[in-house]
C-alpha cells in the first residue's frame, strides 16, 4: 500500500518533467499557436463566459452593477406567452425541413451516380451547387421579385391558372411551405457532395462481382451503393438533429414580416428582436442559451445512439 | 443476347432517359431565377408593369443600372466588402494554418486537449447577444474590424487543414529538422508550399463567408458608409423609395414599378461577381469537402 502510494508521485513528477522538456523542445509549435489561441479565447470562449448574464439582470449602463438573479430569466422565458409559439414554430419548421429536405440529396446523389455522360454530370453538379454560395439576402431579393403581389412571375402564373392573386410572403398558410421549398432549392445540390465523396470511395470490384452474379444496375444501386453511404447518411443526420433548433435564421429574417410572425417567428429572430431591438440583454441571452444547451444535448444523445446501433458517430 | 440483357435492359434505358430529362429540368429550375432577375433589370419600367418578362428583356435599356450605380452606397458597400473579404481571407487562412499545424502533431503536449477545445466550439457557442456585448466591450462597434475578426478562423476549417497536414509524410520534416531548422521554418518553407490546394480551398470558403456576411453589419455597424455590400443590398430591397432618392430619382416618379426594376438591378449588381468567379473555383470547394468529409 505504502509503496504504491510512494511510487505514484514519483511517476507523476517524472512525467511532468518529461512533458515540460517536450514543451520546451517544441516551443516553436506553441509560438505558431499563439494567434489561434487568442482567437478562440476571445471570439469563441469569451462569449461563452458572457452567457453568465443569462443568470443576471444585466445593467447596460453599468455592467458591474448587474445583480445575480439565478434562473429567473429562464422562468420568465417559459412563463411568457410569446415564447411557447416561438419554440413550436422553430421545431415545426426545422422538422419539416429535415423530413422533407433530408432524403432529397441522397436520392439525387444515387440518381446522378447512374449518369454515363461525365460532362453532363459535371455541368449539372456545378449548377446544382450554385445556390449554396449565394447569400440569403440575394435569394430573398429574387424570391421577393418572383412572388411580388403585383408583377411577380409566380404570382402571375398562379393568377393565369386559378384567377387568384396569392400573396405567399404575407399569407401564414403559404409562408412555411415557401420556406421549405426555398431551403431545399438552396441546399439540395450541395447536400449531395458528401454522398459523392462516400460513393467515390466504394471498391469498384464490388460492382464487378455483382454484375457477374447477374445483378442489374438497380440492384447494384440498392445493394452496394446505398449501404456504402449509410455511415455518411448517419453523420449527416446527427448534424441535422443537432440543428433542430436552427430553423434557418438568415432565411426567415430576410423574408418574414409581422403578417406571418404567428408561424414564422423562431428562437433566433425572437432573440434578435428582444436583444438587439429591445436591448433586453439578459432575457434574450437566456433564450439563446436555452437553444444552445438543447442543441448540444441533442447532438450528444443522437451521436451516442448512432454509436450504440453500430454506426460510426460524429466524434 | 443474354449478355446484353445484363448490361443494359429496357428498364435501365428508360431510367437513363428519365434521368437526363429530370436533371435537365432541375438545372433549368436552378438557373432560371437568376436569369429572370437579370432580364427584369434590363427591361423597361412599362414592360415590367404589364408583367410577362419571361425569357428575354422587354424594352431593353440600361437606365436602371445607371440609377443603381448613381447611389453612392453601392460603391461604399463594395469597398467595405472587398476590404473585409481580402483582409479577412488572408489573415483567416494564415491563422487557420498556424493553428492546424501544431494540432496535427500528436506528440505535442496538450495538442489533443486543445483540439477538443476547438471541436467544442462547433457544438456550443455563446450566441448572438454575448457576441454583441463582447464587441461593445472591445470598443469595436461601428469599426470595420468587427466585420473581420469574428469570422477569421472556424473550427471546421481547422479540422480540414489538420487532416491534410496529418496526411503529409513525416520524413519531409525530419531532414530539415536535422539541419537545425525550427518548426516555424519547416512550416513556412516546406509545409505551406505543399499545401497550396488545401489552402486555396480554405481561402475560398472563408472568402465566401465574408462576401455573403450580412448579419455582422446589422449587429455591429451603424454608419451607412461602412456597411458591407449585403447590407446595402438589403436596404435597397426593403427601403426602395429611400434608396431611389439617394440615387437621384424623385419620389413622385418612384412608383411601385420602378421599384421592381431597381430591386432586380441591385440584386444583379451584388450577384454578378459571384457568378463570374464561381465556375472557375467550384472544384476547390468540392475538394475541400472531400478532404474534410473523410473524417469529420
Amino acid at each position: 500500500m505504502a509503496v504504491s502510494k510512494k511510487r505514484a508521485p514519483v511517476d507523476f513528477g517524472a512525467r511532468c518533467r518529461q512533458t515540460w522538456k517536450d514543451m520546451v523542445k517544441y516551443r516553436w509549435l506553441y509560438f505558431l499557436l499563439i494567434p489561434g489561441i487568442i482567437f478562440f479565447a476571445v471570439f469563441k470562449y469569451a462569449p461563452m463566459y458572457g452567457l453568465k448574464i443569462a443568470f443576471m439582470d444585466y445593467n447596460q449602463y453599468d455592467p458591474s452593477k448587474s445583480a445575480w438573479v439565478g434562473f429567473d430569466q429562464f422562468i420568465k422565458l417559459f412563463s411568457k406567452r410569446s415564447f411557447i409559439p416561438v419554440l413550436r414554430n422553430t421545431v415545426v419548421i426545422s422538422l419539416l425541413k429535415l423530413i422533407i429536405g433530408f432524403p432529397i440529396p441522397v436520392i439525387l446523389a444515387l440518381m446522378m451516380n447512374e449518369m454515363r455522360s461525365l460532362k453532363f454530370k459535371k455541368v449539372s453538379q456545378t449548377l446544382l451547387y450554385l445556390p449554396h454560395f449565394i447569400s440569403w439576402v440575394i435569394l430573398a431579393g429574387i424570391i421577393m421579385t418572383l412572388l411580388d403581389p403585383d408583377n411577380g412571375l409566380i404570382t402571375q402564373f398562379i393568377y393565369q391558372i386559378t384567377g387568384q392573386r396569392v400573396m405567399v410572403l404575407t399569407n401564414p398558410k403559404l409562408f412555411v411551405p415557401m420556406l421549405i421549398i426555398t431551403d431545399i432549392y438552396k441546399g439540395m445540390g450541395w447536400g449531395t457532395i458528401l454522398y459523392f465523396a462516400a460513393i467515390s470511395g466504394i471498391d469498384p470490384q464490388l460492382y464487378e462481382a455483382a454484375s457477374i452474379d447477374g445483378a442489374g444496375k438497380w440492384k447494384q444501386a440498392l445493394n452496394i451503393t446505398l449501404p456504402s453511404i449509410v455511415p455518411t447518411i448517419v453523420v449527416c443526420f446527427i448534424m441535422n438533429c443537432g440543428n433542430i433548433l436552427n430553423a434557418g435564421f438568415d432565411q426567415i429574417f430576410m423574408l418574414y414580416s409581422t403578417h406571418v410572425y404567428d408561424v414564422a417567428d423562431i428562437i433566433d429572430t425572437y432573440v434578435y428582436r428582444m436583444g438587439i431591438e429591445n436591448a433586453d440583454y439578459s432575457f434574450s441571452t437566456a433564450a439563446g442559451m436555452f437553444k444552445s444547451v438543447v442543441a448540444f444535448i441533442l447532438i450528444v444523445v443522437v451521436n451516442q445512439i448512432a454509436k450504440k446501433t453500430g454506426n460510426e458517430g460524429l466524434y | 443476347m443474354q449478355h446484353k440483357a445484363i448490361k443494359r435492359g429496357k428498364p435501365e434505358i428508360a431510367f437513363s432517359i428519365f434521368n437526363y430529362i429530370f436533371f435537365t429540368l432541375l438545372c433549368i429550375v436552378m438557373v432560371y431565377p437568376f436569369w429572370h432577375v437579370i432580364m427584369m433589370s434590363l427591361s423597361s419600367v412599362e414592360a415590367t408593369a404589364k408583367g410577362g418578362v419571361f425569357l428575354w428583356p422587354k424594352g431593353f435599356n440600361l437606365e436602371t443600372y445607371a440609377k443603381v450605380f448613381n447611389d453612392p452606397s453601392i460603391w461604399s458597400g463594395y469597398f467595405t466588402t472587398i476590404l473585409v473579404t481580402l483582409s479577412g481571407t488572408f489573415f483567416g487562412t494564415l491563422f487557420t494554418a498556424t493553428t492546424a499545424y501544431p494540432l496535427s502533431k500528436k506528440y505535442l503536449p496538450f495538442s489533443k486537449a486543445m483540439l477538443l477545445l476547438v471541436l467544442f466550439t462547433m457544438l456550443f457557442s455563446g450566441g448572438m447577444i454575448p457576441g454583441y456585448l463582447l464587441m461593445k466591450n472591445l470598443g469595436l462597434i461601428d469599426n470595420r474590424l468587427s466585420l473581420i475578426l469574428p469570422g477569421l478562423v472556424s473550427a471546421y476549417n481547422v479540422i480540414i487543414m489538420k487532416s491534410f497536414f496529418q496526411s503529409l509524410p513525416e520524413s519531409l520534416e525530419e531532414s530539415a529538422k536535422i539541419d537545425g531548422a525550427t518548426e516555424v521554418t519547416v512550416f513556412w518553407k516546406i509545409i505551406l508550399p505543399l499545401s497550396k490546394a488545401t489552402i486555396a480551398t480554405i481561402a475560398l470558403f472563408t472568402a465566401v463567408g465574408y462576401w455573403n456576411d450580412y448579419f455582422s453589419t446589422v449587429l455591429y455597424i451603424n454608419t451607412k458608409e461602412r456597411w458591407a455590400l449585403q447590407a446595402v443590398l438589403r436596404y435597397m430591397l426593403t427601403n426602395t423609395n429611400q434608396a431611389m432618392q439617394s440615387a437621384g430619382v424623385s419620389v413622385a416618379a418612384a412608383t411601385n414599378v420602378t421599384a421592381a426594376t431597381i430591386k432586380s438591378a441591385s440584386v444583379v449588381v451584388a450577384t454578378v461577381p459571384i457568378l463570374c468567379v464561381y465556375p472557375f473555383v467550384q472544384k476547390y470547394f468540392v475538394k475541400g469537402v472531400m478532404i474534410g468529409g473523410v473524417k469529420g
